[in-house]
């Protein structure tokens, strides 16, 4: 998992510039995708792309080695602080799976 | 310079099968109009989100001038989300204050109940950046406040009883009010047990899919109302970006600029209306408005406090929850509640007739957000 750094805020999502300082962001650095599950949500009315996956479950995750978030979905139904890992990336989605429980 | 208020005008919120978007925007453009009678419209600015892609029409504001007479005067449509009446109003107001316009027509509008709610929810989600992994995990507009919901009730003593006293305080608002969308009482019972949308937020706790239009005529020539701010911010368009998930930082920074323009404090404001596209929108919006402590929203909740008679009355309308959201014109319908309470005639008219309002309008997931203060003068 890669994440982009500058002025102190990471994060998984690659911007042009940095908010703080203007200047292009350049530091990246490979972090774990293992994390705990920050919130959660199950989502039971679903936009039509998604209707046939309905009820499922979107969740924040705090990565582990870094100060970044990530939304992924989950196959498990999960609670706040549990702990989670990538299972894979399927069509740019991150598919995590529960780990342990909190 | 100063920007006034001359008339407010709102259509029936629900479901108008029988009207086009034009019909509705037509129908409060020309009913503000009427009451305005003595100024010349110098520029049209509307509020809408998804005419072209729902309704099949844009072009809006050249149809307003064409069809009400106004002659070849410039118009704009402007987008932001549900942001986009708040945002037509702002650029209204920029407009003459700029010079260029002695007076000018704010008209929103949405026309949504003929589309399915997987279709509608599919455009909805054009408000999130669909470029980013938070698209493909699935996540929806819903659903990015029900993350946060879970997620105050963990760092809180809140749970979705609070949630749903704030809902059905809005019901119970909506129900005085003959424009808005739902008129049938709740329990808090019914709204803790409806069906669920996107955990723990159930059907109450969610604004509904609206047909609607607003409007308002705003000049340089003075009336009793006069805008005291106009400010707007804009915020992180994903979740995994927000630095604090509970906090809405467009909200806090426009309601801080708003304060500051009008040179009032939130203790000063005597009549609100917030975005309530979800009960816990509002819950954070009252706190990041400066309303209540941070993270103790749940507690002006369950004491009452922002009922129609309590310490800092939001949503008189009854909300977005419960007047109803057709996007576009909701920013608008905002200023319509806020000018007849502070004219004196409003459903849910407050004992003691406020002096200042303020309307916070947001859009995306805390993408944009327009706070305006009203002055009664
Ligand atoms: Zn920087």
């Amino acid at each position: 998992m890669k994440v982009y750094e500058c002025c102190g805020v990471e994060s998984v999502t690659k911007k042009v510039y940095c908010s703080t300082c203007r200047q292009e962001i350049k530091n990246e650095r490979e972090v774990s995708d293992k994390g705990t599950v920050y919130s959660f949500t199950v989502i039971h009315i679903a936009p039509e792309e998604f209707a046939h996956l309905a009820p499922y479950t979107v969740a924040l995750v705090q990565l582990r080695d870094s100060t970044a978030k990530l939304t992924v979905r989950i196959q498990e139904s999960v609670q706040i602080g549990d702990l989670v890992q990538l299972e894979e990336i399927k069509n740019g989605t991150y598919i995590y799976q529960k780990v342990r429980t909190a | 310079m100063t920007v006034y208020v001359h008339s407010v005008s709102m259509t029936k919120f629900g479901n108008n099968e029988n009207a086009s978007l034009k019909d509705l925007m037509l129908t409060a453009s020309r009913e503000a109009l009427d009451e305005a009678r003595d100024l010349k419209i110098d520029a049209v600015f509307v509020g809408n989100y998804m005419g072209g892609s729902l309704a099949n029409q844009e072009i809006l504001g050249a149809i307003v001038a064409n069809d009400l007479g106004l002659g070849p005067i410039p118009t704009a449509k402007l987008e932001g989300a549900c942001a986009s009446g708040g945002i037509a109003l702002r650029q209204g107001i920029l407009g003459i204050l700029s010079g260029e316009y002695e007076s000018v027509l704010v008209v929103g509008v949405e026309k949504m109940k003929h589309a399915p709610t997987a279709t509608v929810t599919q455009f909805i989600n054009s408000a999130m950046d669909q470029t980013t992994n938070e698209r493909y995990a699935g996540l929806t507009f819903p659903g990015f406040f029900g993350v946060v919901a879970n997620r105050y009730f963990h760092e809180t003593g809140a749970n979705k009883s609070h949630l749903a006293k704030l809902a059905l305080k809005n019901r119970e608002n909506a129900l005085q009010n003959p424009l808005a969308q739902f008129q049938k009482p709740a329990t808090l019972e019914e709204i803790m047990n409806a069906r669920m949308i996107t955990d723990p937020l159930g059907l109450f706790d969610c604004s509904p899919i609206t047909d609607g239009a607003a409007a308002v005529v705003l000049s340089r020539k003075p009336s009793d109302i006069k805008i005291a701010a106009s400010a707007q911010a804009s915020g992180p368009t994903m979740m995994q970006d927000a630095i604090d998930l509970l906090s809405l930082p467009a909200i806090r920074i426009s309601g801080q600029q708003a304060y500051e323009k009008a040179g009032v404090g939130p203790e000063d404001i005597d009549v609100v209306e917030i975005h309530d596209c979800f009960s816990m929108t509002e819950m954070l919006a009252i706190e990041e408005l400066g309303f209540f402590p941070k993270l103790e929203g749940w507690l002006a909740i369950e004491q009452g406090k922002t009922r129609v008679n309590g310490e800092k009355p939001v949503n008189t309308s009854g909300g977005l929850l419960s007047r109803g959201h057709p996007i576009g014109a909701t920013g608008v319908a905002q200023f319509y509640q806020l000018v007849l309470q502070l004219r004196g005639n409003a459903p849910n008219q407050l004992e003691k007739r406020p002096r200042l309002a303020l309307a916070q309008n947001l859009g995306g997931t805390g993408s944009y957000s327009v706070v305006h203060i009203l002055e009664r003068v």
